[in-house]
């Protein structure tokens, strides 16, 4: 690749030099085109290629070539490593995984985009979006696509009992209690949620963790420097399994299983992000007009609610021949019209907070104004360079204190001493 | 030695030249690259590039997520290469005392060995599907955690390799069981064989050949098995299902540690030649000693 490259290089400038001799610049001889790589857009219809075309009209001599890369986030955080790794320039704009844009920009993959986009120009979007957007004090990235972590109810089965949304895990736990005596029905599961070890689990933990008041980082770098209140957000989430309030095979759940369950009507609660309320109002839905949507909860002397952002940024490679444009590109794509453009028609939702109360977007998406309170107070996860290492040392340590294998003050002495090792070592 | 043998020792020699080639290019290479990497402090996105030696080696012997990866690839390999065997002898002589229909089961035989291992998984992933899955359903609805209880899952994820590789033993076993001459079993059968001499004295003998090379090729990619836990667990819960190569993986790729991780990459590499070595030699044993 790296060979291949070079050559490519020395290939070009030769035929550069040789058309240099008839008197031809190489630049002009077609028109400039950028490359876009993103994952593929969900929803009824994929309204990139009309933003690209529009984009394309507004540059002249511009064209715009998407490239759309597997769902699995793995996969493209791989695709991208290797590339940017290899100095590969094959793509100028990509999205980007909220959590790898610190570590991309760390890595001087990014290029910094400070000059182009002034502060005001990042204000429109949800807070928690702009933190991992601007890492170390320089924008790296603009926020494209939101997520939060959001609570799903059925509105029929609390209706029934008189009960309000939970505010806190206590309360959702007793309503549990209390609707499932009542119903007396084996087949209709509590809460589920994500505990399968991989990053919903870390999503899910960090949630708990700090609905009960702890936090990831201290002030001075310190790894969970509220100790016992983490342990305490972990003995929650094994305290709902131990109960039976949630079933025990969240332990090996993902974002698709427990949507598939709540959407069978087999649970009251669950715990998942936005994308899955148009899923559940489909014509065929055995929830349709069931399901209601609210704040994650807190807990008693902790938190009031601890969501989790999540969502898409959009950057450029540091590599690009076209940093101009490459940066237009991803200014337009984040702009206020792309944006609504996107809310329409894909299934995903915009990080401008305008956009929430804009008649056109919530007359097809009727629960955007409730979401949009619950995304202004989510939390992004941490910031740094090192979150992939971070996270992917949590996980087992998370879900064996899940499980069972270790207490949950074991799993969080544990998770302390290998985090800050390996942070140490990043020093 | 005359010209003429001194001539043909170097025609062979450069006859043998470009496999010795592509082998150095393709084989010797990269492995000696990723030895050489797994001595260095290489963490890309932090700029750090360092040669530190073994040092790496020695967090891993002291390392108790890699001496769990350890044990967890060895019981995955001795249980489930053993469970390969037995039940892949047993169809292949199945399939020698059927009368009708051979055809169909040999093709039906082949087709887990021969689907992608990434639709296996998902295939399996529904099959134990807590509350949908058709294994708990045959359970009489009971909801057993198979792949998020630490005691069930790697057992589980057996199971699924199991069903996948067993054909390739069978079909082994069987091609070799389809080249016996009849006269054999006549002649024994004259003797006053029963069915079980017959098979403990002249088909599994004559089976020894194959069945170690089928280890061999067994062991070995068990050894490395990947797609599996990669698909099913994500090497969990509480990396009760993480492999040497889940582990080396996730350093690599994951969170780029590409130093640690390819030293994780020389240990499965050294495990794998071990192994290996120890095969051939009981196979060269085995050629000397009189059958």
């Amino acid at each position: 690749m790296f060979t291949g490259g070079s050559r490519g290089r020395a290939l070009l400038l030769a035929l550069s030099v040789l058309f240099a001799g008839c008197g031809q610049r190489p630049d002009s001889a077609g028109p400039i085109t950028l490359v876009f790589k993103h994952a593929k857009i969900l929803g009824p219809s994929d309204p990139v290629p009309a933003l690209l075309r529009e984009f394309e009209r507004r540059h002249p001599g511009v064209r715009v070539q998407a490239e759309s890369l597997s769902w699995n986030s793995d996969d493209q955080h791989q695709f991208f490593v290797i590339n940017l790794e290899g100095r590969g320039a094959g793509f100028d704009v990509m999205m980007l995984d909220v959590i790898w844009v610190a570590e991309f920009a760390r890595a001087g993959w990014l290029l910094d985009l400070t000059p182009w986009v002034p502060a005001e120009e990042l204000a429109p979007h949800f807070p928690s979006t702009i933190e991992p957007a601007t890492w170390n004090g320089r924008v790296w990235a603009m926020p494209w696509l939101m997520n939060v972590g959001v609570l799903y109810y059925r509105t029929d089965l609390l209706a029934k009992y008189r009960l309000h949304p939970p505010r806190t895990w206590e309360a959702l736990v007793d309503q549990i209690v209390r609707i499932r005596t009542a119903e007396r029905n084996p087949r209709l599961d509590g809460v589920v949620w994500q505990g399968r070890q991989y990053e919903g689990l870390t999503v899910n933990a960090l949630e708990a963790i700090w609905a009960n008041g702890a936090r990831v980082f201290g002030t001075d770098g310190v790894v969970f420097p509220e100790e016992e209140r983490a342990a305490g957000g972990l003995s929650l989430l094994r305290a709902l399994i131990v109960s039976g309030v949630s079933p025990s095979w969240v332990t090996a759940a993902d974002e698709e299983l427990t949507r598939r369950h709540f959407g069978d009507g087999r649970a009251v609660f669950l715990r998942n992000w936005p994308y899955a309320m148009d899923l559940f109002q489909t014509a065929n839905s055995p929830v349709r007009g069931r399901v209601g949507i609210a704040p994650l909860p807190g807990r008693v002397g902790g938190a009031a609610t601890a969501a989790s952002s999540g969502g898409a940024h959009l950057g450029v490679n540091r590599r690009t021949r076209h940093p101009e444009l490459a940066a237009a590109l991803v200014r337009f794509m984040a702009g206020g019209e792309a944006q609504k453009a996107m809310a329409l028609g894909g299934a995903l939702n915009p990080t401008r907070m305008a956009l929430y109360h804009d008649r056109d977007v919530v007359r097809a998406h009727p629960d955007f104004p409730a979401v949009h309170d619950l995304m202004l107070r989510a939390r992004p996860r941490p910031v740094t360079p090192a979150y992939l290492m971070l996270s992917s040392t949590l996980q087992p340590e998370f879900s064996a204190a899940l499980v069972g294998v270790k207490s949950p003050r074991q799993a969080i002495e544990h998770a302390r001493l290998r985090v800050g090792y390996l942070l140490q070592g990043l020093r | 030695m005359t010209g003429r043998e001194r001539d043909d020792a170097r025609a062979g020699r450069l006859m043998l030249a470009p496999a010795l080639i592509a082998l150095a290019v393709l084989a010797a290479w990269p492995g000696l690259w990723v030895l050489w990497l797994s001595l260095q402090r290489r963490i890309p996105v932090f700029g750090i590039e360092r040669f530190v030696g073994p040092s790496h080696y020695a967090f891993l012997a002291v390392d108790p997520r890699f001496w769990n990866a350890v044990q967890v690839t060895l019981i995955f390999t001795f249980i489930s290469v053993a469970l390969e065997f037995l039940l892949g002898i047993g169809v292949a002589l199945a399939l020698q005392g059927q009368q009708r229909g051979r055809r169909t089961a040999v093709a039906l035989l082949l087709l887990p060995w021969a689907l992608p291992s990434v639709v296996t998984g998902r295939m399996f992933e529904w099959l134990y599907h807590p509350s949908a899955g058709l294994l708990n359903f045959l359970l009489g609805g009971q909801a057993i955690n198979w792949l998020g209880e630490p005691m069930l899952a790697l057992p589980a994820l057996i199971v699924a390799d199991v069903w996948r590789t067993m054909p390739f033993v069978a079909l082994l076993c069987y091609a070799r069981v389809l080249t016996i001459a009849p006269d054999i079993y006549e002649a024994a059968r004259v003797d006053g064989a029963g069915a079980v001499a017959t098979v403990r004295d002249i088909t599994l003998p004559l089976l020894r050949r194959v069945l170690m090379i089928a280890l061999l090729f067994r062991t070995l990619d068990a050894l490395r098995a990947f797609d599996l836990m990669f698909v099913l667990t994500g090497g969990g819960p509480a990396n009760a299902t993480e492999t040497l190569t889940v582990y080396a993986y996730r350093s690599l790729f994951q969170t780029l540690q590409l130093g640690f991780g390819a030293a994780i990459g020389v240990v499965v590499f050294a495990l794998v030649m071990l192994v290996a070595w120890g095969y051939l030699r009981a196979m060269a044993h085995q050629e000397e000693a009189p059958a």
